[in-house]
């Protein structure tokens, strides 16, 4: 590259990547903070003389021991586990075959299937909470975990099927036609060759897909009612406000025990989702 | 000649086999509960009310076009998905040209800048509330509440309640643009920035001519994405507002009518207005943007 001047480069680099860098962060900083502050401090009037905003002097856990013992959290954790992990077991399942057949089989009407799959990853659930409400009621699944792990590949499957195929058209077909030609059939080409060569495409839509049905907000909040049934992002909302009050500590501490492992994940695997993506842009 | 048409059937029935459990799913749970909205929006289906529903043909359609907060309600859910999308790209697009170059640190920048997008809305959006609109007794409640009576006092009730849910998705959303334009950039071969640094001194020149085209297909379906969200936002709206109606959108409008208020018929034609939001978004993007191959065609 050209050689910069020293003034320059803080102007048009050091100093917006620290905004930007700040700005991102800070919301989460204030989370923390809120979480390890003592209740005595967190309504402690602004005027008072040993006011320390933007930090504490005493930090306490006491607001993550109370989440765990006079909450549900604990089971909501489960309940938000078990519904993600069903839903992307089946999301991932019927992805894999879709996004197979789409990107190598020659057959009519392939490309209207093709499209109306990536349409319907652009219905949105603000659309589709009514009528499946209205399914949900009449075969009695509300309230149930399996109103969730059912209605989650509405969003699922269309993301899934679209990143997978991405990523088998980028797989040399001559590596499959070497298969058949010393016996193997379509699908055992497919199960043998191709999907192991896929696994860094079928882990980055396991991942969004995870990271999705975790997050997902306005299903669950429709479907589930009972405190014990709800996942994490509802019954942290709903359950700890009460009216206008609002337990902040206890807030806090759920915002960042239930999101943490999540994030986590996410920021490892960040690399295949980014290719993942890419891929299925550039076809 | 014979082999090969059987294989070709053959071909064509794995194909359907392997679409099938896809298939199945997706009209049970899309194409039927779509086609079922659209014939309760034409009803006045309500559980509270006895007996079967009455056909009312396209009169919730009217009472909406005739309803004052209705209106109300569609400019508030445009200006939102405009404002939202204009700062997401920009700042996006920010975000990738600065990450692009190679620096010590650049994988623990990235990290944080994508982290509010890997974070939970639902959750991170609770660190929001309290940081905007904080409970009476806070420690910086005055402050905060000294901001909001001005912003709303200047721009009418709800006003702070709007630039919160604003900034709240543009935080969100850019850090995922930024992410998206960066894996855009970093796919075009660097011979070709190289070349245009001969070409021309001026960097902002440069970012016009060559990174932008280059960048198109990413730019209309982040473009896309961010517009078609913004539309249909219910989650955010909600949560941020702890679940209070103070600027009506759409998605919460919608929302109220159908499990609070119980009128399927109603809520199921206020929903399906979205519809001609997404295609005029849909016509627009990809008027102004080459479609990016590979997605849907």
């Amino acid at each position: 590259m050209l050689i910069e001047r020293t003034w320059k480069k803080w102007v048009y680099f050091y100093i917006p990547l620290t905004v930007f860098v700040v700005g991102t962060l800070f919301p989460f900083y204030w989370m923390l903070i809120t979480a390890i502050r003592p209740d005595a401090e967190l309504y402690r009037s602004w005027r008072a003389a040993t006011n320390t905003p933007f930090w504490t002097l005493q930090p306490t856990l006491e607001h993550f021991r109370d989440l765990m013992a006079k909450t549900t959290f604990p089971q909501w954790l489960w309940n938000t586990f078990f519904i993600a992990v069903a839903s992307t077991a089946i999301s991932l399942f019927c992805g894999l075959l879709a996004g197979y057949a789409l990107a190598r089989l020659r057959f009519p009407m392939a490309g209207t299937l093709g499209t109306s799959i990536f349409v319907t990853y652009l219905v949105p659930p603000t659309l589709l909470f009514i009528p499946l409400a209205n399914i949900i009621r009449t075969f009695q699944l509300g309230d149930t975990p399996w109103a969730l792990i059912l209605t989650y590949p509405t969003f699922l499957i269309p993301f899934c099927t679209w990143l997978l195929m991405g990523y088998f058209k980028t797989i040399p077909r001559e590596l499959e036609e070497c298969a058949r030609i010393d016996g193997a059939t379509r699908f055992g080409a497919m199960l043998r060759i191709v999907f192991p060569i896929a696994v860094p495409g079928i882990l980055s839509a396991g991942i969004f897909a995870f990271t999705l049905s975790w997050n997902e907000f306005i299903y669950a909040l429709v479907f589930l009612s009972s405190p014990e049934k709800k996942t994490v992002p509802v019954g942290v909302v709903s359950e700890l406000i009460r009216g206008d009050i609002y337990f902040w500590g206890q807030l806090m501490a759920g915002a960042l025990l239930g999101s943490i492992p999540v994030a986590l994940v996410y920021s490892f695997f960040v690399e295949y989702y980014v290719t993942g993506l890419t891929g299925s842009v550039k076809g | 000649m014979r082999a090969a048409t059987t294989t070709r059937r053959r071909d064509i029935q794995l194909a359907y086999l392997l679409l099938a459990p896809t298939l199945l799913l997706l009209l049970t749970v899309l194409a039927y509960p779509v086609g079922w909205e659209v014939w309760t929006s034409l009803t006045d289906l309500s559980p509270l009310k006895d007996g079967p529903p009455a056909f009312v043909g396209l009169a919730n359609y009217r009472a909406f076009l005739a309803d004052p907060e209705f209106w109300r309600a569609a400019a508030v859910t445009v200006v939102y998905a405009a404002v939202t999308s204009v700062a997401k790209l920009a700042l996006g697009t920010g975000f990738a040209l600065l990450l692009a170059r190679p620096f010590r640190g650049r994988a623990l920048v990235f990290l944080a800048v994508f982290l509010p997008w890997a974070y939970p809305a639902s959750v991170s959006v609770i660190g929001w509330y309290w940081t905007l609109s904080p409970p009476i007794p806070t420690a910086y409640s005055v402050l905060m509440g000294n901001i909001k009576y001005a912003v709303d006092s200047a721009f009418g009730g709800g006003a702070w309640a709007f630039v919160s849910v604003t900034l709240f998705n543009i935080w969100r959303g850019s850090s995922f643009i930024g992410v998206f334009l960066l894996a855009g950039i970093n796919a075009i071969p660097p011979q070709l920035f190289e070349c245009a640094v001969l070409e021309s001194k001026s960097p902002w020149r440069r970012f016009w001519l060559v990174t932008v085209p280059l960048l198109k297909p990413f730019f209309a379906l982040a473009v896309f994405l961010s517009l078609a969200m913004a539309f249909a936002d219910l989650a955010n709206v909600w949560m941020l507002t702890g679940g209070r109606i103070v600027f009506p959108v759409i998605g919460t409008h919608a929302y109220w009518l159908a499990i609070r208020g119980g009128q399927f018929g109603a809520a199921s034609a206020l929903s399906l207005m979205l519809v001609p939001f997404f295609l005029v978004v849909l016509l627009v993007c990809f008027r102004i943007f080459d479609p990016p191959e590979g997605t849907g065609a």
